[in-house]
């Protein structure tokens, strides 16, 4: 063997480098990357596939598992192509419930994003924090919907449940106790010296490359582009909130985890406004409500709790094509639906933001040191299953 | 820049020093402390004998095939012809609570029991005759304490003992 230099190939990964189940495979020249390939596909579980034989209800289900933390954008998504199809609006009080849920996911998926990747980065402070203060919230949604993460709690024509009694005062208890609780996060996590040296200047994506390798959420965000599905292509109820698309400029690491804490504190300004504004009503689209049997129906008002139509089992959705897109707490989702009038969807596509991230690792680990591979792997809050779908 | 960065240094200490002596705590301390939960938990199942009216409207929701219909042997030989009533199938069933929203006689209810532990794989097959003799209770070596889960404005999440 002789001593020239060469470069070495390191595999980083499957078994959980940091967090998710890929490898990476890094060419390095000392301490610099010349070349790093992220490996993916290591947990496909076929979704789209699947989709094809399994009926329209119980794709809900099946679309919510490949994003742990963000499982309401692909619910929502979903059943806003289905609704697209069988020609059905939601009403109104739906709309205001399917946001308020969505906020609260968004705000979670963003902890749990943040908090992967502290521990990534060294510092398991920030890991514990976010996932003890993701916590509420999990509680708040496992109050509204039964469940902890897989909510399964939009179904075609509207929700499951109604607001639970006293559940606005639950939600201002939250709210306030996070915005007293960020400035402490400031002083132990995003304004540490330590975090500020691993972060700043690291993984830097400018606008125009960012526009150009069709990045999506807080990673397009922070390099300074105003895109947001929930301004441009306005669903549920969106259109009558007020709230601001959070930008960053810098593009780096750092600007991207920041674009997530400010993103936290415009959902806690949606979720103030929803459970201000939300108006009284139905929760289920008239059509289906009809169905219910009289007994079910006043049994249905009373707790608040949806009994689904018999129609539900075999929902039959008319012959056509639909999208829809969705801002999750990752990015932009889009679920194309093509439908030939069975039980089962012809085809479905799911395009999941992790999905259209995954190139910037390519991308931004060039020239970067080994040590910056976990810094950027986590400001992106990328998440395999995801990915793979 | 220098003393920017060493004030920024002791603020995180101070916090982190802050935080160790206030006492904030968010752990639940399972298995000592067991969670009541919420109303409408999505927990395993319970089935109604007599209410039953056998449509198969649970099984064909399922997403995950845990319910199925299965012959049930006496009331087939009593009646001389196939009678189906649900089972459920506790290795699948993913809790999304899809067959008791949908049961129109509300034969199927939530239970808000979910941490049962079972020796074999067979066990945990629940087909009708089991099914109705309701959910294992879960055992304890040591009896738990109950808490439920209070919101903060200060803490977050405060678990506090209930009768």
């Amino acid at each position: 063997m002789s001593l020239e230099e060469r470069e070495l190939e390191v595999l980083i990964g499957p078994q959980h480098p940091a967090s998710g189940h890929m490898r990476l495979v890094a060419k390095i020249d000392g301490d610099i990357v010349v070349e790093l390939r992220p490996n993916i596909g290591y947990v496909h579980r076929s979704v789209e596939k699947l989709a094809e034989v399994k009926k329209y209800l119980q794709i809900i289900p099946l679309v919510e598992r490949p994003s742990l933390a963000d499982t309401t954008a692909n619910n929502l998504a979903y059943v806003m192509a289905v609704e697209k199809l069988l020609g059905i609006e939601p009403p109104p009080r739906a709309q205001y419930l399917r946001t308020l849920l969505a906020e609260i996911n968004r705000i979670h998926s963003h902890f749990y994003g943040m908090g992967i990747h502290g521990v990534m980065i060294g510092s398991s402070t920030a890991y514990m924090w976010c996932f003890g203060d993701r916590e509420p919230l999990i509680e708040l949604a496992q109050e509204l919907t039964g469940a902890r993460l897989t909510y399964s709690y939009i179904v075609p024509g509207g929700v499951r449940r109604d607001l639970p009694q006293g559940f606005e005062d639950k939600v201002e208890r939250v709210m306030r106790y996070l915005e007293n609780r960020m400035p402490d996060y400031f002083d132990i996590y995003f304004n540490n010296p330590v975090t500020r040296a691993r972060l700043e200047g690291v993984g830097v994506l400018t606008k125009e490359d960012a526009i150009k390798l069709g990045v999506t959420g807080p990673n397009l965000r922070a390099s300074g582009v105003p895109y947001d599905v929930r301004k441009a292509e306005p669903y549920a109820a969106y259109p009558e909130l007020d709230f601001d698309v959070i930008t960053e400029e810098a593009g780096d690491a750092f600007a991207r985890v920041m674009v997530r804490v400010r993103e936290i504190q415009e959902s806690i300004k949606i979720i103030r406004q929803v459970l201000k504004n939300i108006p009284d009503g139905p929760i289920l689209d008239e059509k289906y409500m009809k169905m219910i049997p009289p007994n079910l129906r006043k049994q249905v008002e009373e707790t608040g709790h949806i009994k689904f139509p018999g129609v539900f089992a075999n929902l039959r959705v008319p012959a056509g094509e639909a999208v829809a897109r969705v801002e999750g707490g990752r990015g932009e989702v889009v679920f194309h639906i093509i439908s030939d009038g069975k039980m089962s969807p012809y085809r479905m596509r799911m395009v999941t933001p992790s999905f259209r991230n995954v190139i910037l690792f390519e991308h931004l680990t060039k020239g970067a040191r080994v040590a910056d591979i976990p810094a950027i792997y986590g400001s992106l809050d990328y998440f395999p299953p995801e990915a793979d779908r | 820049m220098a003393v920017e960065r060493t004030i920024r240094h002791i603020k995180a200490l101070a916090t982190g020093a802050k935080y160790m002596l206030g006492g904030h705590r968010l752990t639940l301390m399972y298995p000592d402390d067991i969670q009541e939960f919420p109303d409408g938990y999505r927990g395993m199942i319970e089935y109604d004998w007599d209410t039953c009216i056998k449509c198969g409207l649970c099984a064909m929701v399922c997403p995950a095939d845990a319910m199925k219909m299965y012959v049930s042997k006496e009331e087939s030989e009593e009646g001389k012809r196939p009678v189906r009533r649900p089972g459920i199938n506790y290795t699948r069933c993913i809790f999304c609570g899809f067959c008791v929203d949908i049961c129109p006689t509300n034969s199927l209810k939530f239970t808000k029991v979910h941490d049962v532990a079972f020796y074999t794989f067979e066990e945990q097959i629940y087909p009708p005759e089991k099914f109705r003799e309701g959910i294992p209770k879960p055992q304890y070596d040591k009896e738990p304490r109950k808490v439920r889960a209070v919101l903060d404005e200060k803490r977050g999440i405060r678990y506090e003992p209930v009768e």
